[in-house]
């Protein structure tokens, strides 16, 4: 019985919040907002410098062959900091994808530029008003010789800008396959359309893609043709178990800044962290994080190590932890009271980055079906 | 990270899992689990049950060889938990003196006391019960006012002590008294090994909201006791108390594991519970909320293990106890809140009309308000989590 992280993963992450720390934590995603992306790039190559696109990828593709375990403290970084950037789609959506089903070339081609920091990936999967349902997904690809060619509308595709390659499902209906999903490797450069989206979450730079007769190759087909839909319920696996170590490093920071405060801020002539209402909110939050840290780790573990409840624990892991994010950066303002309402302060950014995720990849309710399917209810 | 327990655990498992198989009292592990109503009967069949886990060596696992125990380790003691909890084994009603009292007095009791003591707790001859609060000392149990004065060569107590568990069954009370008025609050209170059979004592039951009879109200009219009772120094009982409270190893681990198999428990009932026909598992409000519970549950035992971890590393646990307290006595209210919940209109029949076997959903409901009451409020845990834990200054008053 050994519940905790070892060694190296504590290391790992103490090296990822002393390097944000020096980068300047949430200014990194301040500066992104209004648009320097310089302070942004320059956090991605220390990254880089320490290793973490490389974590998962397999050592056959100049990776370091480890798991998402030992991703959840550098992602706990990343969330105290609301970071910018794909760290999620990249490594922990298609990182394994591509390590499972990419073919030699797909893989030769992508992995080792992800591990050394050169490719990053994005998801283009909804599109205008619709979900992620797989019965959603109407942009098409028609064969055409070597080629697909694909016609449609991508919408909320998260930092196009950073983005080289982008994973696309498609429509790819025939005759014998009415249903027909299937998945590409769609590359930036044959992409020629795009328009930018308006998000409450500024650390995201969202986008549509207008796919107007892109032409990719069959060779950027990820998987079989028409399997599209089981590859990314698969993906959907890998990736919430980082989202809820994401969510919990929001959480983290969250506690710390709401603890912080109560002690400094003073009315009725104490610390206001003295009065029961402040004390027993904070104590809330905590008790929230603590939960939701147990369950992130078990999550990430149950993955890497195939348990037979890794399905229910990611996904009901997901809701709670995502959950538990939201109130508690709700709860934040309402301690900081009115300097908690200004943009001057952080506590803005938390619940602007809680609220990208509530459906970010996977709608709330989608989450509660799918655990309990798992669950066998 | 590793979940899994060693060879050598799993073999301490099975030994008392094979154990409790041709142990427990008859027909329990087939369900057959009443106990007898009669309070002498009652009292007789749970003294039993702490002598016949004394006779085959699991009555106090923790304990010294010397004493009869096995110097279990942590880990041992966890896993016991889980055999008691997967039979639902019958009550521990010497839990105060086994887990509490004797592991005390092992530490600074005196030789008279060890020698009087220790051998007929764990076989369960005499029973603890601990006389702490009253009526106006609840969460600030520095307010308490029983005294006692020296006369003589005797110490004569007076007061009320109330929520006293199996105080009416109990021999011995282990009890907190105000032997002078101390500066702070804290001090002046001394602890006493009181003789529970003696004419100053006087016990009344408190029936709960859930009808049954486990606490009491201890009335002390010139009770007796004499130095020899003592523990620890005189004005000082502050300190024994909280070393008694170190003793209390593995924390609320028995209640993470009970509910556990009561979420499961809630589940298979959930799916066969009915309404028009149809399962009502099915109805979206009620499998969210079983998904939110799966959480909770789940994230109740895994931070559990969590911090068993650190004690583990640390060889003591930490303030997170008051944390582990808080979220299981929340999940296992909001547990039995929701089983009423889904048996919908019928969910209120309590008694020989409830509507699932013996009433147990209702029972437990009722039953549940007192667990974030008992052994510090959850306000006392909030703020405990918030000053040890994240460092706030303390309450007002405080």
């Amino acid at each position: 019985m050994d519940f905790a992280l070892n060694k190296e993963q504590e290391l790992f992450g103490s090296y990822v919040r002393k390097y944000l720390t020096e980068q300047g934590t949430t200014n990194i995603a301040r500066a992104f907002i209004n648009g320097d992306r310089q302070r942004f790039d320059q956090a991605f190559q220390g990254l880089v410098e320490l290793g973490y696109p490389s974590i998962n990828v397999s050592e056959d593709y100049a990776g370091m062959g480890l798991g998402l375990l030992d991703m959840v403290l550098p992602l706990e970084e990343m969330g105290r900091s609301v970071l910018p950037g794909l760290f999620l789609e990249t490594n922990s959506f298609a990182v394994p994808l591509i390590e499972k089903y990419g073919t030699e070339k797909q893989k030769q081609k992508y992995l080792p530029a992800i591990a050394d920091g050169s490719l990053q990936i994005s998801v283009a999967w909804i599109e205008p008003k619709g979900s992620y349902k797989a019965s959603s997904i109407q942009v098409s690809g028609v064969e055409k010789g070597d080629d697909f060619v694909l016609n449609g509308v991508k919408s909320l595709v998260a930092d196009v800008e950073l983005a080289d390659t982008f994973l696309v499902p498609i429509r790819t209906t025939s005759s014998s396959h009415e249903e027909g999903i299937s998945l590409f490797l769609v590359d930036k450069a044959m992409i020629k359309n795009v328009t930018q989206q308006q998000s409450i979450d500024e650390t995201r730079k969202l986008s549509q893609i207008h796919f107007e007769d892109v032409i990719v190759n069959k060779e950027q087909l990820l998987g079989e043709l028409n399997e599209g839909d089981n590859i990314l319920e698969e993906g959907l696996l890998s990736f919430n178990a980082s989202i809820c170590a994401i969510m919990v490093g929001c959480m983290a920071a969250i506690v710390d800044m709401a603890a912080e405060y109560a002690k400094i801020r003073e009315q009725f002539g104490q610390p206001i962290g003295r009065f029961q209402a402040i004390k027993h909110a904070i104590a809330n939050m905590k008790v929230d994080l603590e939960l939701s840290r147990s369950l992130s780790y078990y999550a990430n573990w149950a993955y890497d190590t195939a348990a037979e409840d890794r399905q229910e624990s990611i996904f009901a892991g997901r809701i709670f932890i995502h959950n538990a994010l939201q109130k508690a950066a709700a709860a934040n303002v309402q301690i900081h009271g009115g300097i908690g309402f200004t943009e001057e302060l952080d506590c803005h950014l938390y619940v602007k980055r809680a609220r990208y995720y509530e459906h970010y990849l996977g709608s709330r309710e989608s989450y509660y079906e799918k655990a309990a399917a798992a669950l066998g209810w | 990270m590793d979940f899994s327990f060693s060879k050598k655990e799993e073999k301490f498992r099975q030994e008392l899992r094979t154990w409790l198989e041709e142990n427990l009292p008859q027909g329990w592990l087939h369900g057959d689990r009443e106990l007898p109503e009669d309070i002498n009967e009652y009292s007789r069949f749970l003294r039993d049950w702490q002598r016949k886990l004394y006779e085959g060596g699991w009555g106090a696992i923790a304990w010294p060889k010397a004493y009869g125990g096995r110097e279990a380790s942590l880990i041992e003691e966890i896993i016991y938990q889980q055999e008691m909890v997967r039979v639902s084994a019958p009550p521990l009603v010497n839990y105060v003196g086994i887990h509490m009292v004797a592991p005390l007095l092992m530490q600074m009791g005196s030789g008279e006391q060890k020698s009087a003591y220790i051998t007929k707790i764990i076989s369960g001859e005499e029973i603890w019960c601990q006389g702490y609060s009253e009526p106006n000392a609840g969460s600030d149990l520095t307010a308490i006012q029983t005294t006692a004065v020296k006369k003589g060569d005797r110490w004569v107590i007076n007061g009320q002590k109330v929520w006293t568990s199996f105080g009416h069954l109990a021999d011995r009370c282990f009890l907190l008294a105000r032997t002078s008025k101390g500066e702070k609050k804290h001090h002046g209170i001394t602890v006493f090994l009181l003789d529970m059979h003696q004419e100053g004592v006087e016990t009344r039951p408190i029936i709960q909201m859930d009808g049954e009879h486990e606490f009491n109200e201890v009335y002390l009219n010139d009770a007796i006791a004499y130095d020899s009772d003592i523990v620890g120094e005189i004005d000082r009982g502050w300190q024994v108390m909280i070393a008694l409270l170190m003793h209390e190893r593995t924390g609320i681990g028995g209640q993470v594991f009970t509910l556990e198999q009561q979420f499961q428990d809630l589940v298979t009932m959930a799916k066969e519970w009915t309404e028009d026909g149809q399962s009502v598992i099915k109805k979206e409000s009620v499998r969210n909320a079983l998904i939110d519970l799966y959480a909770k549950s789940r994230g109740s035992l895994l931070n559990y293990y969590r911090n068993l971890t650190k004690t583990l590393k640390k060889g003591q646990p930490g303030s997170e106890g008051s944390l582990d307290k808080l979220i299981v006595s929340e999940a296992t209210q909001e547990l039995f809140a929701l089983s009423l919940s889904i048996q919908g209109p019928h969910g209120i029949l309590w008694k020989q009309d409830a509507a699932i076997g013996d009433s147990y959903w209702q029972n437990k409901y009722l039953y549940s308000f007192g667990m974030t009451i008992g052994g510090g409020t959850s306000e006392v845990q909030r703020n405990t989590i918030a000053e040890r834990i994240l460092g706030l200054p303390k309450d007002l008053g405080r």
